[in-house]
């Protein structure tokens, strides 16, 4: 849109969305009441929703528009980061609202849902732009793709033309390689890959953006971020929570496909990536690409010395009893799925050679944290004395979440007569030097999913070269028997093997 | 959020109590300023009283306020106090009388601090009031004060005449020169951009509030040209009516100047003369005719506020019109409406295709709203300047709208 629309050109304030339809397949769900709808309204609030604007929900309920927009506006009231609902934009955006109820399975679904955007083009100057949402299951990506190009919904892209087909797929995207391989496969057949968007939210968040701008626009970090500055990196993504009542989904996951697949491996491939030439799309994913081939790949025997998995029991979390996770409704009172995984990664490249990633993820640990931590190497010689005989190495540590944030650990001398050394931090919060009212990662993927750009969304290959490496531990998982993972209690920092796999390196993990 | 602006930590200090019109060059002020200085250290050290909340001194910027009377500097203080609490800065307001028969130096440190989710979060805030030849020190006072390694802004809320030192001064000593040409007059505008050109670097960048507040109508008219079967009329406008809240026979005001500038320079659009009077002309040499109208103005809203756009075009056999219409009733507390709640309707019509009507609310116009977007913004904005030096031909021409 920027490139042919003359008064777009510096237009730096207001991104806006080219005119379009956002069909939204799967509008009952929770993801569509509570990201979806209120990201959209967000977007309506901050003016960045085109002239020509409408949302069509899709769902196998039977329901009429006016039940749809009062739902949505429930949930918008509920959800939205602004609040009270401005009844001003709400009345202008819910007359782009409506809805069509319909099986996915069934064309005449489909059948419906043309006619319906044909009359909206009319009414709303929305064009034959079309942004397909799959809020839905990934078992019916397959299904809803092939019948959205029966119905003749999906339009190839075309250099004459600035009409636009879009199709954006929610994670999980599929459940190990040949799964993904084959959904990348259906999907090659209905869209080009230049129309997919395969979202991870994680992408979506201020602070994950700001790891490129931290690591490429200051030239203070860039030389010292390699092998010969830095001793290892810790990335952890701890949650306090449980299942809360996910059981069914969990059961079929585990927090290596939920987490670590597609998150984890986002931050890991962030903090690792070389500096890409720009930020087109490509180039951006290119480096990704790179980082994601150059993982060193494990062998079925290695996987036991550089993967730790475990599963929640009772505990305390903040206080509160909480059940462990085989008493979780919905769970096998014998489940051997992980709730808690810790692994080695090594990237072997020339930056990285020889410099472990120590990953983990969890649920029900001791706090609520997301954050990437650079460690840097000790320095080279002692000069001053320190009770427990060296100087803590300093650290740089990125917070996602809460409390997003840069702080910098180095050692100060306290005042006094002595030369006593202690670790002091500068810390950079985001809510308090830029206020806290950030647009949610929903907002921001919306809006670039309507503007055609796919720098914050996974690239086909991507995704199949994440999986690759994952599919080892899956493999050798598989191998194992049918040895349970080790327990650990709730609202501790994980099993006692995963300190083991730091420490057997000398090291241990942080306590963010 | 909570507020809570302690009086405790105010100091108030005055200089002329000795000798008001003799201060020696040097010793008073800076003893003043070692005084502002100690306090705002002491702000930080003293220890908690019993029950207190612990407090995390912020600054991402120093924001300098230049205002021409106590009047001026107590109400933007208001919106000062408002910016500071989303973008935690030194804010230094300082007021000018240098008309004054008194030489002295008055200031005040105070804390500001907000309640939020990560804790109590606090602003520095100093006021200084420089009267008669001690305005002329302002700039090496202000200096003194600012926070180092940080970007500073001068917002300046008076006109600018460049041949003042004082504005000068300040000017270079800032990243960036904030106006609001709609308060002021859009003489300021130019004055300051022509002063850029001309000065050497580094230079401060140029922001005007009014521009700012210009975001929303830019955005609209960009959305005339958003569909695919709108696109070509872009460059192929054949008529722009732009009418302002004023009475008839007004100059043009900064926005309608500043809007005016920005489509002109987007589209490649020349300024001509014939027998004197201003034309536009579009890249292929054909021209653009430019209306220029008033509509009342109700009360509460600044004069030569923009009130409507209309754009019209052909391109292919098929006309255009687009309109931007401000319900200028809807400010000025009609209702209990306040200026926040203005609406616009936005309107396009394409030859054979039914017509699209939408109302779009303007972003708040609160001054602190508006300051503070202003400050997210980029600090080099091209488009502006660009807009600026177009928008000149309606200044030197003294175009009056109709």
């Amino acid at each position: 849109m920027d490139a042919t629309n003359p008064l777009r050109r510096g237009l730096v304030e207001d991104r806006t969305g080219d005119p379009c339809a956002v069909v939204i397949f799967g509008a009952s769900g929770d993801l569509t009441k509570r990201k979806l709808m209120p990201g959209l309204y967000n977007l309506a609030v901050s003016r960045a929703l085109p002239g020509g604007f409408a949302v069509v929900g899709v769902a196998r309920r039977e329901k009429s528009n006016d039940v749809f927009r009062k739902e949505m506006k429930d949930g918008i009231a509920k959800f939205s980061r602004r609040k009270p609902l401005d009844e001003a934009v709400w009345s202008d955006f819910e007359r782009g609202v409506s809805y069509v109820s319909g099986t996915f399975e069934d064309p005449k679904t489909y059948a419906a849902l043309a006619k319906h955007l044909d009359a909206l083009e009319q009414e709303r100057g929305i064009g034959k732009n079309r942004l397909f949402y799959l809020a839905v299951s990934p078992s019916d990506f397959g299904i809803i793709t092939k019948h959205l190009k029966e119905a003749n919904l999906v339009k190839p892209p075309s250099r004459d033309s600035h009409e636009w087909t879009r199709v954006v797929f929610e994670k999980p995207f599929g459940h190990d390689l040949k799964s993904a391989r084959e959904l990348n496969d259906t999907i090659a057949g209905v869209f080009d890959e230049s129309q997919v968007f395969r979202i991870d939210h994680y992408l979506g968040k201020e602070t994950v953006q700001n790891l490129l701008v931290f690591r490429f626009a200051n030239s203070l970090f860039e030389p010292i971020w390699n092998r010969e500055h830095v001793d290892h990196v810790q990335i952890t993504v701890a949650e306090e929570i449980g299942v809360e009542g996910r059981g069914k989904f969990y059961e079929q996951t585990g927090v290596t496909r939920d987490i670590v697949e597609n998150h984890l491996m986002q931050l890991l491939c962030l903090t690792a990536m070389e500096p890409p030439i720009s930020l087109s799309a490509d180039s951006v994913r290119d480096e990704k690409v790179k980082v994601l081939r150059s993982l060193r790949a494990m062998e079925r025997s290695k996987v036991p010395e550089n993967v730790i998995r475990g599963q929640y029991g009772r505990g305390f979390v903040r206080g509160d009893d909480v059940p462990g996770y085989r008493e979780e409704p919905d769970v096998a009172p014998d489940s051997r799925i992980e709730t808690y995984v810790a692994m080695r990664v090594h990237v072997d490249n020339w930056r990285w050679g020889g410099v472990p990633f120590y990953v983990r993820a969890g649920k029900r640990l001791a706090r609520r944290v997301t954050e990437i931590a650079i460690q840097f190497k000790k320095v080279p010689h002692g000069l001053f004395r320190a009770p427990d005989g060296g100087i803590t190495p300093n650290v740089l540590a990125m917070r996602i979440q809460p409390d997003e944030g840069i702080a910098l650990r180095f050692i100060s001398k306290e005042p006094g007569q002595h030369t006593i050394l202690r670790d002091v931090s500068m810390d950079f919060r985001y809510g308090t030097a830029f206020g806290s009212n950030t647009p949610e990662a929903y907002e921001r993927l919306l809006l670039d999913a309507m503007r055609g750009e796919a720098t914050l969304f996974t690239r086909r290959d991507e995704v199949e070269a994440q999986w690759e490496y994952i599919d080892h531990v899956f493999d050798a998982w598989a191998n194992e028997g049918s040895t349970p993972p080790p327990l650990y209690d709730s609202g501790s920092w994980g099993p006692e093997q995963a300190d083991d796999l730091l420490a057997r390196d000398g090291r241990r993990w942080r306590r963010p | 959020m909570n507020r809570d602006s302690s009086g405790a930590d105010r100091a108030a200090l005055r200089a002329d109590a000795q000798s008001p019109l003799s201060i020696p060059p040097g010793p008073v002020t800076s003893a003043i300023l070692a005084r502002i200085e100690k306090e705002l250290r002491d702000m930080w050290t003293a220890p908690l009283a019993p029950g207190e909340m612990p407090k995390s001194r912020v600054c991402t910027m120093n924001l300098v306020v230049a205002a021409s009377s106590r009047e001026v500097a107590d109400r933007y203080t208001a919106v000062v106090e408002e910016v500071t609490a989303s973008m935690p800065s030194r804010a230094i307001v300082v007021t000018l009388e240098p008309e004054s028969p008194t030489r002295a130096l008055e200031g005040e440190a105070t804390a500001v601090c907000v309640r939020g989710e990560s804790g109590v979060v606090c602003s520095e805030r100093v006021r200084l009031v420089a009267s008669g030849s001690v305005c002329a020190r302002v700039a090496s006072i202000v200096d003194a004060l600012l926070v180092p390694e940080i970007p500073t802004a001068l917002v300046w809320l008076g006109r600018v005449h460049t041949d003042d030192d004082v504005f000068t001064s300040m000017a270079l000593r800032s990243q960036r020169v904030v106006l609001d040409t709609e308060y002021t007059s859009l003489a300021s505008l130019v004055q300051l951009a022509k002063w850029l050109r001309e000065e050497s670097e580094p230079r401060p960048a140029l922001a005007d509030l009014a521009w700012t507040r210009l975001a929303t109508w830019q955005e609209l008219c960009a959305r005339f040209f958003d569909e695919a079967r709108t696109r070509d009329h872009a460059r192929e406008i054949t008529r722009v009516t732009v009418r302002q809240a004023s009475d008839s026979g007004a100059r043009l005001g900064s926005e309608g100047a500043l809007l005016l500038g920005w489509l002109a320079t987007r589209l490649g659009w020349r300024a001509t003369r014939m027998g004197g009077a201003l034309r536009m002309k579009r890249e292929d040499g054909r021209d653009v005719s430019l209306v220029l109208g008033a509509v009342p103005r109700p009360e509460g809203v600044a004069p030569g506020a923009l009130a409507s756009v209309e754009i019209e075009a052909a391109s292919g056999g098929q006309a255009l019109k687009g309109s931007i219409v401000r319900e200028l009733a809807s400010g000025g507390g009609v209702d209990g409406k306040t200026l926040d709640a203005d609406v616009v309707t936005w309107t396009c019509e394409l030859a054979g295709q039914p017509c699209q009507t939408r109302s779009v609310r303007l972003r708040a116009n609160k001054g602190a709203r508006v300051l503070e977007r202003t400050l997210h913004r980029q600090v080099y904005d091209p488009t502006l300047v660009e807009s600026v030096q177009f928008a000149e031909h309606f200044f030197e021409d003294g175009v009056v709208v109709r």
